[in-house]
């Protein structure tokens, strides 16, 4: 037997019983707090097959959460105005977003210093400000002003919902634009494109992923809105947050898991598209989660 | 046209609905309530209610969400920090796209959902209540829904992803070199985390402490599901005057002071950190070169192109 092949298990089990301790610790911790995580998530999937009359209490195992759905027109139209909700203003925190962001980016100043400071004030104002603030001011368009469109009830939730994503749209394509070389846009007017056609043809392209993204996540955001929601909802058009929201005063019943459920896995798609577009405009997993929790 | 033309229509549409609602609060806070059928009024203008805003009944709450924000903070920091690491560092890099998707599913479930799911938890006559006592670690049924450890618990959850995220790209941004080099220059690696690999991640903590200190501080939804009478916080109190009381001016005049404890107290916390490693800087001078905590931007030879997971897949 030779030296080496002496010490090569000796060597592999000293480095296997040095990785072991805080390794191991950190592997478990970090199992732990995974289990942790999931746990409520996995309980709210879990009760949304119960066949009891209570959230709380299991019964049995069927899909009678999911019939009361279709059976129930509240829930339904609760959910629908919560799409049509997010849609609109996914487009609009879209539209204001992705014009601060070019002009973020392509067009910096002094300006940029102080937009960023309004953008930041409205990431870190508590919601509950937003929302009892919104709501007298939004009576004041509509009943002191007499602008008709503030007593729309889509109106009023999309007003509420636009704000914090108009915010995080801004930052995304600033981000993305910030990180792309402006000589693209600079050889397209060498090349005599008017600005327009410059801004149509070679920024708005460069920019898509993050536009895109930022729309699929304005639009997740809105549809789990629920602080600002409960304030400026008008009855009639209630999103589905605030329906569950009062549920819970009235108890809690399986079809609440169940609608939750429902929208849990939607929000997941369209945040497996978001990720998805990130990755093939070339983010890294890292630069992902950044740029979905918004920082 | 000038610089910022582009950006006009997204600053209308914040001064709008943003700027001048916010302002209309601080303007109400100013102001009374009339009388039962009045929700505000401004004729006289005063600090009265600011006053009223910190009266003993009022202030009990106000003492109770800071310590909640506090603790709370402080949880996520101490549970999110080794998890964060050991996402960063230890896991395998082909699955760390998806760890990240892990942690980003709970933080897109809708936020007043996962606090039903622990209320369903926590419930005395849930299945953890009637595990435990089998088990035999408690006599009783558990007797935490709607208390403030409830709400503890609560909020550790709900701000936790937004600790370990920060966190996660701070410690990945670090990077294996520099680790390594700290080790062939003899460090353990205990030294390593505290002198090298933690300083570095400084720009991560700071972010993932005021990401979760800011929001917690505002919560409403947490306090309402889990809280009950004993676990209040000030967002609901804010709420209850807006709607319950229809005392607009109160409301306002809490709302504004939330603002000014949520921005005394991160001026504060900066402080005392700043006073506390004043005289940790000329040692870490030495391991970082110049001490700045500037972006370690170069040795980042790390994931991205190598990961074969999908986030979010």
């Amino acid at each position: 037997m030779t030296i080496r092949e002496a010490q090569a298990p000796m060597e592999s089990k000293v480095r296997r019983s040095k990785r072991s301790w805080s390794d191991v610790a950190l592997s478990v911790w970090g199992v732990l707090v995974f289990l942790f995580l999931f746990a409520p998530i996995i309980v709210i999937i879990v009760s949304a097959f119960n066949t009891g009359r209570l959230l709380v209490a299991w019964d049995g195992f069927g899909f009678d959460g999911f019939v009361a759905l279709l059976e129930k027109p509240a829930i339904r139209d609760a959910v629908w105005v919560s799409i049509q909700t997010g849609a609109i203003a996914a487009l609009v925190a879209t539209l204001l977003g992705t014009l601060a962001g070019i002009a973020m980016a392509r067009h910096p100043g002094k300006w940029v210093f102080w937009f960023i400071g309004l953008l930041l004030l409205v990431s870190v104002t508590p919601e509950i400000v937003d929302a009892v603030a919104l709501l007298p001011w939004l009576v004041f368009l509509g009943q002191d002003l007499g602008i008709g469109l503030f007593n729309d009830g889509i109106v009023r939730l999309v007003v509420g919902h636009s704000l914090f994503s108009t915010a995080v749209v801004s930052y995304i394509v600033r981000a993305r634009l910030v990180g792309l070389d402006a000589q693209l846009e600079e050889a397209s007017a060498d090349l005599y494109a008017k600005p327009f056609a410059t801004f149509r043809r070679v920024t708005l392209p460069l920019a898509m992923p993050a536009v895109l993204a930022g729309f699929l996540l304005s639009f997740t955001l809105s549809l789990d809105n629920t602080i600002i929601a409960a304030f400026v909802q008008v009855s009639g058009t209630t999103p589905w947050p605030v329906y569950v929201l009062s549920a819970l005063r009235s108890g809690l019943r399986p079809e609440i898991a169940s609608v939750s459920t429902i929208m849990l896995v939607l929000t997941l798609v369209a945040l497996g598209l978001v990720a998805f577009v990130l990755r093939r405009a070339g983010d890294s997993a890292t630069q992902i989660a950044r740029t979905m929790t918004g920082n | 046209m000038p610089r910022f033309a582009l950006a006009i229509p997204a600053w209308a549409w914040l001064l709008v609905f943003f700027i001048a609602p916010v302002a209309m609060v601080v303007w109400f806070s100013f102001g009374y309530k009339p009388g039962i059928f009045g929700t505000h009024a401004n004729d006289v203008l005063s600090f009265d209610r600011y006053l009223e805003a910190l009266s003993p009944t009022f202030f009990s709450t106000f003492l109770n969400t800071l310590w909640i924000g506090l603790a709370g903070t402080a949880l996520c920091l101490v549970i999110g920090l080794p998890v964060a690491y050991w996402m960063a560092v230890k896991a395998p890099p082909s699955r760390r796209g998806l760890l990240i998707a892990l942690v980003m599913v709970p933080f897109w479930t809708n936020f007043l959902v996962r606090t039903i799911g622990w209320q369903v938890i926590l419930a005395p006559e849930g299945w953890l209540s009637s595990l435990l006592q089998d088990v035999g670690l408690i006599a009783g049924p558990i007797d935490i829904l709607y208390t403030r450890t409830a709400v503890l618990i609560g909020v550790v959850y709900n701000y936790l992803p937004l600790m370990i995220l920060p966190l996660y790209v701070a410690f990945d941004r670090v990077g294996a070199p520099l680790r390594e080099a700290s080790k062939d220059l003899g460090a353990d690696r205990w030294r390593t985390f505290v002198r090298v690999t933690l300083p570095l991640a400084r720009p991560g903590l700071i972010a993932g402490v005021l990401l979760v200190f800011i929001p917690l501080m505002g919560d409403y939804i947490t306090a309402t599901v889990l809280g009950g009478a004993k676990g209040n916080m000030v967002g609901q109190l804010v709420a209850s005057q807006f709607q319950a009381a229809q005392n607009w001016a109160l409301g306002s005049a809490m709302a504004v002071m939330l603002i000014v404890v949520i921005m005394l107290t991160v001026a504060i916390g900066a402080l005392v950190v700043w006073l506390v490693v004043i005289p940790f800087r000329s040692r870490n001078r030495l391991v970082l070169g110049d001490g700045r905590e500037e972006a370690p931007a170069a040795p980042v030879a790390v994931p991205a192109d190598r990961e074969p997971q999908e986030v979010g897949s």
